[in-house]
């Protein structure tokens, strides 16, 4: 607020001011003095005297000061003029409505959301325009939209399609909006009315160039600011997993953005389905970080922490990737248990798995005989390996469903295999039908070596650096002969041996898998335990098999309503991007790349139809949309860079008129009172 | 020893108004040596002529034929004490031009032609009298004991026609001092303005009611003063010194008042509260009349208007 002087030169005038100073101190010293015996109860007189006067003389010099001073500021003509953020709009004839629809808007508010208010007062705005007014209407989340072409004079259309806005969880790109805007006025001198709670840290200063141009062309940008009546927000800002004890931790930040302290109660949900309740103690304008544990065994995937905030509901779910945790749990059935351990089928295979303990290698393999794998619940394990077993077809039909269901079975021969019994129970689910068993070289001889497998498959991923020589020394003097078949994107030859000879193979059945290695999982046909690739290549195997549902699948994030970009392997069909409730989401290949734009927050995949998925994407609302308090306006930005747009100047002079006259009549009438009371 | 003519022709002076004064005071009284009331019966004593036949037993008389006098406790003597204050306020009044003070117009001049007549009715009734003077100046011997002779009544008279209103009372360390001297059921005139500060001095009164001393306080003042009926705006001042403050009195006036009557009424009640009795005395009014109602007829509180 500021005054200034039409006539400053008047107020000359004010040194009058100093007369009736002059008079109210000109009271006569008496020159008489007198000695008088009572000066005790003089004394009390006078402080009785002084405390009646000082309430009524220095109310009768302020009068009259005030009087003198109101007449001389009314003679030089004051303007007072203020800072109003409501300036007056439509006169330009040229209009933009600019309508936030970011998360921060969905802030619920006496009753109904920031962005409900705001979009019910644009189409009043729109309405209240005069006719023939050109208008144009601009929404912006993350992205701008225009949702006129070109200024239009059907305020009717515009209206309803203001009406028909939905906010989003994307993040407030005001930037963007005030451009589009810009657009709209093609170069002209314009409005641009506001609709925005224009809160959080960056949304006005990362606008302020677009806003420099704008006043630059002569136009106006004028905010009709939607704020809560008390702002209040909780959010979870961050969500993490970190190894640790146990399954490790997941970290979680969550920010109050209230003056008030709180707690909040969350709720942590793995990829399994298991969930961890968790209550946060909030200081007041400030953050707080606690941390669960994960348990020993979980499966990995995009988990979600969530907390009970009724204020803004967009920003109450993180989502957070967490790889596979724990122990894969592998069913080893073993077909030839050998008089010593040494002689067991699974000699080599037990200790490849697990060389120090299930809890120090990641897989924890159990040991049952053919028999025991009928009481046995498969339900618990993620891969069972059948080694050497003889005659499989009493468990055909429930490790077939196993299969069916997501498991993954590994068929090892060995002389107790018969091609008749597997191919019996398992007709349905092998890569192809079991031949026979089939001598390549003589015992005494080294056998046909293994060709070097192809380490862009999952299996082989660890041989890229180095290792994959390796597979040459692995030789095999006899193996079990498949039926030939066709290599399909279901079926297909992991391994062979030099001459075609198939080593190892997979068929696909959903998410489940049967793998068959056509030599022994010991010594018997293969020196394949004795060689280095065999703990890593077993190990992987499992790895790969053992229901890691992300598997080798690339992990990202993502901000709701900005673009993402899933880097893809060379692959013959395009993925799809599944989104957090199964449906797919429109996306695009683009230079080896997949590109999708989320609208909502969630845990989105990046799938081939029947395989594991390529990518996660954990997507989340921006951390900057739950702060909705206000730092910036765009009052502010904009009186900087054009000071009378928001000034209103009103003249004083009358007023201050009526006040003196006023005083002057006031301070008449206390003066009379006040001799009245002397004379009394 | 040197006598100031001025000072014995102010104790001729003193003297005569005294006895002039208790001379009109006892006008139409029986005139006895004692003062006070019978209040306990003490003993018998053989009657001698002359002594008043209204403490003759008569049941005696009709029993055994005997004429005996009934003998109470107060008849004994009883030691009185006039305590003056000369501070320099009573040097005021409608004069105020310092020196001895004029006995006719100033409050020092009534306080002490008060005391003086006080000392000589009550030495005409032949009781032990005693004089201290509280402040002043010129006098060398401002504490008398109560005795009897006239000797010592004339001394007092020197006393009071030798001393000049001068500096602070301090009334409460006064009244304490003079207080421990007093004797065990003595009657004490104690003649003061009171311009103290009353919260301070009154509690003083106490060193007199812890000796059963009947204390009368002769409350001075002028009247004009206490009107303040001045017409000019002037600059008053204390002659003890103190604060100056320029007054329209006709302003102050209703306010003074005000303060005036609170003032009396606080120091009446605590002179009662501490056992005496309060007498207004204005330096307009006939000195007699506040003997009277001080010692003859009892009477104490009355308004000072």
């Amino acid at each position: 607020m500021g005054l200034s002087l039409l006539a400053p030169l008047a107020l000359g005038l004010a040194v009058l001011g100093v007369l009736p100073v002059l008079a109210h101190l000109a009271r006569q010293t008496p020159k008489d003095r007198k000695a008088f015996g009572a000066m005790l109860l003089l004394e009390r007189v006078v402080k009785r005297l002084r405390r009646r006067r000082r309430v009524k003389d220095p109310w009768l010099l302020l009068m009259r000061l005030l009087a003198l001073a109101a007449l001389f500021l009314a003679v030089s003509g004051p303007v007072l003029s203020y800072h109003d953020g409501t300036p007056e709009f439509g006169g330009s004839g040229r209009v933009v409505l600019v309508l936030d629809r970011s998360a921060s808007m969905t802030m619920s508010d006496r009753g109904s959301t920031l962005f409900s208010r705001a979009r019910a007062d644009a189409v009043a705005v729109v309405g209240s325009l005069p006719e023939g007014t050109l208008l144009g209407a601009v929404v912006f989340d993350s992205e701008a939209l225009r949702l006129t072409s070109a200024l239009t004079t059907d305020a009717a259309s515009i209206g309803a399609r203001l009406a028909d806005v939905a906010p989003t969880g994307g993040t407030s790109n005001l930037q963007a909006a005030l451009h589009e805007a810009r657009g709209l006025l093609g170069g002209e001198p314009g409005e641009v009315l506001l609709f925005s709670d224009e809160a959080g840290p960056r949304i006005v200063l990362d606008a302020h160039t677009e806003i420099e141009r704008l006043v630059e062309l002569g136009s106006a940008v004028l905010p009709r600011t939607v704020r809560p009546e008390v702002v209040r927000n909780v959010a979870v800002v961050s969500a993490h997993y970190g190894s640790g004890i146990e399954g490790g931790t997941v970290t979680l930040r969550l920010a109050n953005f209230s003056d008030e302290p709180t707690e909040v109660a969350c709720e942590v949900t793995l990829p399994d389905g298991a969930t961890v309740p968790v209550f946060v103690d909030l200081p007041p304008a400030g953050e707080a970080e606690e941390r669960i544990t994960v348990p020993p065994e979980a499966l990995g995937g995009v988990g979600r922490v969530s907390c009970d905030d009724p204020a803004m509901s967009i920003d109450d779910d993180r989502y957070f990737h967490l790889p596979r945790v724990g122990a894969s749990r592998v069913l080893v059935v073993d077909g030839d248990p050998g008089d010593t351990p040494l002689r067991s089928e699974v000699y080599f295979f037990e200790r490849a798995l697990s060389p120090w303990g299930a809890m120090q290698s990641g897989f924890r393999p159990d040991v049952a005989t053919p028999g025991g794998v009928l009481d046995v619940d498969t339900e618990e394990y993620r891969v069972i390996v059948l080694a050497n077993v003889g005659d499989p077809r009493p468990l055909g039909p429930r490790l077939t469903e196993f299969v069916r269901s997501g498991g993954s079975l590994v068929i090892a021969a060995g002389d107790n295999v018969t091609a008749d019994r597997y191919n019996a129970a398992f007709s349905s689910v092998l890569p192809s039908p079991l031949r026979r068993s089939r001598a390549l070289a003589d015992r005494a001889e080294q056998g046909v070596p293994l060709g070097l497998p192809d380490v862009q498959a999952d299996i082989f991923k660890p041989f890229q650096r180095s290792g994959r020589a390796g597979f040459s020394r692995v030789r095999s003097h006899r193996v079990m002969t498949l039926e030939p078949y066709a290599e399909s994107e279901d079926v297909r030859t992991l391994l062979q041996y030099e001459g075609d000879i198939p080593a190892l193979v997979e068929r696909r059945l959903g998410s489940g898998r049967v793998v068959v290695w056509t030599s022994t999982l010991d010594l018997g046909w293969t020196n394949l335990p004795l060689q280095a690739v065999y703990m890593p290549m077993v190990q992987r195997l499992v790895t790969v098999l053992g229901g890691d549902t992300s598997g080798g699948a690339a992990r990202l994030d993502g901000l709701v309503g900005e673009r993402i970009a899933v880097p893809l392997p060379d692959l013959a069909a395009e993925p799809d991007v599944l989104g957090p409730e199964g449906d797919v989401v429109r996306s695009r290949v683009e230079a080896s790349q997949l590109l999708f734009q989320p609208k909502t927050a969630g845990a989105y995949q990046v799938v081939l139809p029947g395989s594991p998925p390529l990518a996660w994407v954990a997507v989340n609302s921006d951390p900057d949309e739950s702060d909705v308090r206000p730092y910036h306006t765009v009052e502010e930005a904009e009186s900087a860079l054009n000071p009378e747009l928001f000034r209103v100047e009103y003249e004083l002079g009358t007023v201050l008129l009526g006040l003196s006259g006023l005083l002057f009549f006031g301070q008449a009438l206390l003066m009379t009172r006040r001799r009245r009371t002397d004379e009394a | 020893m040197s006598w100031d003519p001025a000072v014995l022709a102010r104790i001729r002076h003193l003297h005569l108004r005294a006895r002039v004064l208790t001379d009109s005071l006892l006008m139409g009284e029986h005139r006895s040596r004692r003062v006070g009331q019978a209040v306990e019966f003490a003993d018998y004593q053989e009657y001698q002529p002359g002594a008043d036949l209204r403490f003759l037993d008569w049941k005696v008389l009709a029993r055994s034929d005997r004429l005996v006098i009934k003998r109470f406790e107060t008849e004994t003597e009883l030691p009185c004490t006039v305590v003056v204050d000369l501070s320099a306020d009573l040097a005021t009044g409608q004069t105020g031009r310092g020196g001895y003070p004029d006995l006719d117009a100033s409050k020092a001049g009534y306080a002490l032609t008060l005391a003086a007549t006080l000392l000589f009715y009550l030495h005409r009734h032949g009781e032990p009298v005693g004089l201290e003077i509280v402040a002043g100046e010129g006098c060398a011997f401002p504490s008398l004991p109560p005795r009897t002779g006239k000797n010592h009544l004339q001394q007092c008279f020197v006393a009071l026609a030798s001393v000049r209103p001068a500096g602070r009372a301090d009334l409460a360390a006064a009244l304490v001092r003079v207080g421990s001297r007093t004797r065990r059921r003595s009657w004490v005139g104690l003649i003061t303005d009171g311009m103290e500060e009353p919260s301070e001095w009154l509690p003083a009164l106490s060193a007199f009611s812890r000796r059963r001393a009947d204390v009368r306080l002769f409350h001075l003042f002028d009247r004009e003063e206490w009107t303040l009926g001045f017409k000019d705006a002037s600059v008053f001042y204390s002659p003890e010194g103190g604060q100056e403050l320029a007054v329209d009195p006709v302003g102050a006036r209703e306010a003074f008042a005000e303060v005036v009557d609170e003032y009396v009424t606080e120091v009446r009640s605590g002179v009662v509260r501490w056992g005496g009795r309060y007498v207004p005395v204005g330096t307009d009014r006939a000195m007699e009349d506040a003997i009277r109602r001080a010692i003859l007829d009892g009477m104490a509180e009355g308004s000072w208007a």
